[in-house]
């Protein structure tokens, strides 16, 4: 099912807001607004690449002095986190912005998201570890009737 | 026929539109958890909601994108027109300033929605009829000329928010039955979800029939 956390922009999109921002870069001056809306873009990608890159765009914006839109950079920056698997770090930017807003749904929605995100890996992680195991006791019982045959 | 509880066999995608404080988020919780949200804050980008209904029988999943009113946002919530079967547009009765950008936040929804579409449009806050700004006529007459529905609605007291939500489901249903709505366009905004293999096909469209495809 699509959600804020698995739901991919287009690269033709993404395009587009890079052009932009390169554009901005080669006059010396990237906008925050410039800078804000790729930043987004890039971390709706499918690549974990471009969406690292969103993530260091987001934090260098949030960085500079004067900005009204720190509330949205730490919000597309749990966002960012949370699809890198960086959940710890994805939930302290939640935790931050519920500091300041202890009952903003969307907020509280997006850690639900990122909760139960973290578990489902966990369990995929439980499962493959386990699935080692099971494989190897059936290596070793191979061999132990390999060994008994001879 | 009937499906299970949690089963549904389309998709439809929507998008809420309008100007910011229009009450697009309350009519979506309202819509969902049936609850009014006093003092939202500013959506940040989208959020995004869903709920099943039921159309001519037919269990009917709607995924739901809820779109930031505020102009710093106007490049990103852009991206999620694409594919929209469905586009609630709001204004607020009781700001004259949010009706009057409804003809630029309906060229966009023209520009990037395919042409079927469904628009409808929501005068909000009906319940707040004595600081009324807007008048239901000319509202009326407006989404007559651009071929809209419409309906006065409050998230507040909840009247008319689950019509507007339904009755653009049974537009786009309508839509794909009498054949206007092709679902096997890319940007169609349904999805058809076979559950049970055998059943009538409702897509008369038989030479594109791909039920039983199990690529």
């Amino acid at each position: 099912m699509e959600d804020v956390l698995n739901e991919i922009c287009s690269s033709e999109d993404l395009k587009t807001f890079e052009l932009r921002y390169n554009e901005e870069m080669c006059q010396g001056e990237v906008s925050s607004t410039t800078q804000f809306e790729y930043a987004c873009f890039l971390v709706r990608s499918r690549y974990p690449a471009d969406i690292q890159r969103g993530v260091v765009l987001l934090e260098e914006l949030y960085k500079r002095p004067d900005e009204t839109g720190k509330r949205d950079y730490v919000f597309y920056l749990a966002i960012g986190n949370a699809r890198l698997k960086e959940y710890q770090l994805a939930l302290n930017y939640v935790k931050g912005l519920l500091r300041i807003e202890p009952a903003n749904r969307q907020v509280l929605e997006l850690e639900k998201l990122i909760k139960k995100r973290m578990e489902k890996d966990a369990m995929k992680g439980a499962a493959i570890a386990g699935g080692a195991i099971l494989g190897l006791g059936a290596l070793v019982g191979l061999g132990v009737a390999l060994a008994k045959k001879h | 026929m009937s499906a299970g509880p949690y089963n549904y066999s389309y998709i439809f995608k929507y998008i809420i539109i309008g100007d910011m404080g229009v009450g697009k988020s309350c009519l979506l919780h309202q819509f969902t958890e049936k609850k009014f949200m006093a003092d939202c804050p500013h959506t940040i980008g989208v959020e995004f909601g869903t709920r099943i209904i039921e159309v001519a029988g037919q269990k009917i999943k709607l995924q739901i994108w809820d779109t930031a009113g505020q102009e710093r946002f106007r490049a990103v919530t852009r991206s999620y027109y694409r594919g929209a079967a469905g586009a609630l547009m709001v204004y607020d009765i009781t700001r004259r300033s949010t009706y009057n950008h409804l003809s630029s936040w309906l060229t966009d929804a023209r520009n990037l929605t395919n042409p079927n579409t469904v628009i409808f449009l929501i005068g909000n806050k009906a319940d707040l009829d004595a600081q009324r700004d807007v008048t239901y006529e000319e509202a009326k007459q407006f989404a007559e000329e651009n071929g809209l529905m419409f309906v006065e609605a409050s998230a507040k007291t909840g009247e008319n928010v689950e019509e507007a939500f339904l009755e653009t489901a049974k537009k786009i249903y309508q839509n794909i039955q009498d054949g206007s709505l092709d679902l096997n366009a890319a940007e169609s905004g349904v999805q058809h979800k076979p559950t049970q293999p055998g059943r009538t096909n409702l897509n008369n469209d038989s030479q594109q029939n791909r039920d039983n495809c199990s690529c």
